[in-house]
Order: structure tokens, then sequence, then C-alpha cells
């Protein structure tokens, strides 16, 4: 076997186990799917009145139908993504970091493969159960196949993203005994600058080039953008905020998972 | 050849110190006290290959810290340490491929699977190829006798019942050198024995080394040939078993329950009474000059009984016991 094969089916063992683990939470599932029909439903209440009181059928380049869309996405890739910084500390917490970080493997890819496959189940439920009430009140949505490969990887570059941010978070851990306020200051600012709480087009003009600046507009903004409005200008410029962010933060987990690796400290036994 | 060696070793912690209460909390967060902790202090032995270690000491003694510094968990302070000729926290990876721990505490099989499919994810991960992870699988069914268990999820399991498939899942990429650290805690007298049993067959069938902490006088004594005490962080004793047994672990303790109530106080010539009620007494004497089955004859003969209990001083008694007689 070649070393490249051997690596794929080890990690790839590892995004399975974690996807049948979440097939042990199918109760998990329908709670998940019921939870964003309710969420998507009220988008759709609140912005359906936005649009009427403006009296316009168009925001900042986005439509009503767009803006129901952009939020589906939104909320998929909030609600979906995978919480490996909790588990870095409750591994911490608990003492199990010394099984999970000595097993040959890199430790932050294991976290990374691991949360695929929880990702991967937790987002294809999120996005079918939201599309029916999307479907309901916007109709079809407007991207076109062409574009998909375009947003899907804009999609992978933010889960990457997002996996480096929560990271260093989680690995906060390993020095400090709680990582909670950091997660949380983390949070709002994907809600707010991150277009979770509103699409970046909607912000006043100076706080838009603030946010599109900054990091947490190409984790939520950049992909859900590009699936109602896709234009190859605007994927050229997300997409390069992407890699420059990723380059940037990627440089800065790895320094820091060499520098916390010596500190550890393990607690219990 | 020695396959673990150690020299020196040594790690000290900073711990933040908190005042009780909420003042407390607000003067750690303004001006936090650190308190240097030495966990571990000046720890050298060297183990042979398919040697047999316990590695004992009460509570925060630095068992756990030293073997987490041979598994590549933590970075010491201090000294060397190298196993099967790597530095552990150096060489963490490579090393993985040839080591195995199993912390009794600490779950690592997936809690709502099957321990199958964990196993199958460590086949993976330690890259067996699928005939050898199958025979050592059976291999380690039947040692351990699991068979019916791989299917049912972990959740579902007893405890000792978890535990050996836990010590399984370790076990599968053929390790040279085995961390067990607390395996037996919290088992029942026959899981313990089942477990015991394993870990003996391993170590016949395989030459594997093996490194034993335990609270367990039991498993100390049935699997290893060699203890190491540790107190405090530092080696206080080093020697075989037998001397510890002979030196250290010759006093026992008995808790008898009467049928009747004693009239009298109790006594019995070399054995002192810790404690009496007048249902029960509880004798604590040396193994030596005044052999169990003796003090049994001489309990039956007074009363009789409705309970027998023989037990081991604790770890906490025998490690003073060594203090003492430096």
């Amino acid at each position: 076997m070649s070393k490249l094969h051997t690596l794929a089916l080890k990690y790839g063992a590892i995004t399975a186990i974690n996807l049948q683990n979440q097939l042990a939470y199918i109760w998990d599932a329908f709670h998940r799917a019921f939870f964003i029909v309710v969420v998507m439903f009220i988008f759709t209440q609140l912005w359906t009145a936005v649009f009427q009181a403006q009296g316009v059928a168009v925001i900042n380049g986005l439509t009503l139908a767009n803006t129901i869309w952009y939020f589906l996405v939104a909320e998929m890739i909030e609600m979906g993504k995978f919480r490996h910084d909790l588990t870095i500390s409750e591994e911490v917490k608990d003492g199990s970091i010394a099984y999970t970080l000595v097993r040959p493997y890199n430790y932050l890819a294991y976290h990374f493969f691991n949360g695929l496959g929880e990702t991967v189940v937790k987002m294809g439920i999120l996005f079918v159960a939201g599309s029916l009430v999307c479907y309901y009140y916007a109709g079809p949505p407007t991207a076109q196949l062409s574009h998909l490969p375009a947003v899907f990887f804009s999609l992978i570059l933010a889960i990457l993203l997002d996996f480096c941010f929560l990271s260093m978070i989680g690995l906060l851990a390993f020095v400090t005994e709680d990582t909670g306020s950091f997660r949380l200051i983390y949070q709002k600012l994907i809600f707010i600058l991150g277009g979770l709480l509103i699409p970046i087009d909607f912000l006043p003009d100076w706080l838009q080039t603030i946010a599109r600046a900054l990091p947490f507009a190409a984790i939520t903004y950049a992909p859900a953008k590009l699936f109602v409005a896709f234009s190859w200008a605007e994927f050229g410029q997300l997409l390069t905020g992407q890699l420059v962010w990723l380059v940037l933060a990627g440089g800065l987990l790895y320094a820091q998972y060499r520098w916390a690796a010596r500190r550890l400290l393990v607690n219990g036994g | 050849m020695s396959i673990v060696k150690v020299s020196q070793l040594g790690k000290t912690f900073r711990l933040k110190q908190k005042a009780p209460g909420l003042w407390g909390s607000l003067q750690a967060v303004w001006r936090p006290v650190m308190q240097e902790i030495t966990a571990v202090h000046n720890v050298s032995f060297s183990l042979e290959e398919g040697e047999m270690l316990a590695f004992i000491g009460p509570n925060g003694a630095g068992k756990s810290t030293t073997i987490k510094m041979l598994a590549g968990i933590l970075h010491p302070s201090q000294g060397q340490a190298s196993v099967l000729g790597y530095t552990p926290w150096q060489q963490r990876r490579q090393m993985a491929y040839h080591i195995g721990s199993v912390f009794g505490q600490k779950p690592q099989l997936w809690y709502h699977l099957p321990a199958e499919d964990t196993f199958r994810l460590f086949a993976r991960i330690y890259e067996l190829d699928m005939k050898q992870y199958q025979e050592r699988r059976d291999f380690l069914v039947e040692a351990f006798e699991i068979g019916h268990l791989l299917q049912t999820p972990v959740r579902k399991l007893s405890l000792g019942q978890r535990m050996k498939c836990e010590i399984a899942a370790s076990l599968l990429h053929r390790p040279r050198v085995i961390f067990l650290d607390e395996p037996t805690i919290g088992l029942d007298v026959i899981a313990k024995q089942q477990i015991r049993e394993a870990i003996r067959t391993l170590n016949a069938s395989e030459n594997t080394t093996i490194f034993l902490t335990s609270h367990d006088a039991g498993d100390v004594e049935s699997l290893c040939r060699r203890v190491i005490v540790i107190n405090h962080g530092r080696i206080i004793f080093d020697d075989r078993t037998s001397v510890l047994k002979r030196q250290f672990l010759r006093r026992k303790i008995i808790d008898v329950r009467f049928a009747e109530p004693l009239e009298e106080p109790f006594a019995l010539p070399g054995a002192t009474v810790l404690k009496q009620g007048s249902y029960g007494v509880k004798l604590e004497f040396d193994n030596r000059t005044l052999p169990v089955e003796q003090v049994i004859q001489q309990l039956m003969a007074t009363k009789p009984c409705t309970d027998i209990n023989v037990s081991d001083p604790a770890m906490e008694e025998i490690i003073r016991e060594i203090y003492q007689e430096e």
C-alpha cells in the first residue's frame, strides 16, 4: 500500500466513525430539522415584512427570495459546523486527551476529519429540511448548476477557516481553564460581522468595508452570498479573502499548536 | 537491553492559587498567586524487554505524571527518558505505533457505537492491514473473552465488560510496551482476574513489556515481579515484589462479625485490637509471627462467626512502613 493510500484510509476511517456516530443520534437529527424549519419560518416572515415596508423588490442587489435562501445557507453553516473546540477542552478537562494525543496521526487533522463526518450529516439535514420552507415561500433557488462547484469550494474553505479559529480557541484549553468566553466572543463576531444576523450587503457602507476585510465574512457570508447571487468578480474577491485568511490563520494555528503542546497540563489521576 | 530508560526525570507545575470565596476569585484575577508544585522529582529507573513492573504510590504521588511523560503527552521539566529508543515527547507519533496505553478512568471507545467499530477505526489509525487486524482481534477476543460483546453499543456494557474491551482496543496494534494506569479500578473480582489473566497471557506469548500503576495490591502481586514505590514524586522503593511483601506487606487486617454478642473485651496475643463493638472486632497482626489461619481458628473458637473479612493494609500504610524502615 502506498503512503498516500494508507493516509486516505486512516483519515477516511476517522471521518466515517463520526458519520456512524451521528446516525446513532438519529433523534438529534429530527430535532435539528425541526429547529431549522422554525428558524427559517421566522426569518421568512421577518424579511417579507421588511421588503414590504420598504416597498421595493431589491435591496442592495438582493431580492426577497435571495435573502431567504441566503439565510438558509448562513444558518446551515453556523448550526451545522462542528464544535471540536468543545471536544478539545473536554478532552483536557476529563483527561482523555491522554488517549487522543498519543495516537499516530496529526492531532489537529484528526479533529478536522472527525468533525467532517459530523458536519456532513448536520449540514445535509439542515439544508434539506430548511429548503422546504424556503421553497414554499421563495420558490426554487436561483443558483445555476455550473456555479455550484465554485460555491461548494468556497464552502469548504469556509469550513477550513472556521476550523482554524475554533482550533485556536480549543487549544487555549491546554493552558487556560476555561475557553467559553473566547468562544462566545467569536460567535458574536460571526453573528454581526459574518453576516449571520443581517447580510453584509445591507450594512452601512463603512461597516461593510470593515466586515468584508475581516475573516468572519469569509466563513458565513462568502458561501451564502455566492449561492444566491453568484458573479465571477465577487467569487474572485471573496475567494482571495478566504485564502489570505486561511494562510494567516493556518500559520498562527501551527505556531500556537507547537507552543501549547509543550505546556499542556492534564487534569486528573 | 533496556527498553525503557529514565534518568533524573522531573516535572514541576505552576498552579494558580485562589483564596476561597468571591473576594478570593477577584484577587486571583487581579493578582494571581502561582505556586510551583513538584509532581515528579529526579526519577531514574530502567526496564528490560518483557519485564512487568508495578509503579505504585498513594494518590498524587506522581505515578500518572510519570506515565504521561513516558507516553509522550507531557513534556518533562528536566531529565531524560527513552522508550524503545524514542524520546517520547519529541517522537510521539513514531513511538505511538509501538506503545499502548490504558487509562482505567478514561474512556476511548465510542460510547454509542459497538466496540468493534472503534477497533476498526484503530486498525486504520495504526495502519494494520485487514488480515493482520482480524487475526489480532480474534486473539484478543479469546484472551479477554469478549466475543459476545463486540456488536453491542458500548453504553450498554457493564463497567467490567467495557474495561475488557477498552484494554483490548489498546492492544490491537501489538504494542511492545504497554502502560496500564489503574486498569482494574472499580471492577469486581472476576473481571479483575480475567484482565490479569489476559495481561499475563500477552506477556508470556509476546514478551510484551508492562508498566502498571495500581492501587490494588492484588494486581501488583499477581502480575509483577518488580515494584517501584513512588511518594511525593520520589522513588522510595525499587526491588522485587517478594521483597516488598516480605518486608512491608506482612501485616493483615481481619474484620469479624459474631452471631452472638461478646461479653468481655476481646484479646489475642500478638494481635492489636483496632476496634471492638458488641458484635464485632477488627484486628491487625503480623502475618509472619501469627498466621492468618491461626487467628481465624481462634476467632471461630470464641463465638460463631457470621462474617470474616481479611484485608491488606492500605497503600498509605505500606508507604509509612517503608519510611519507618529507613
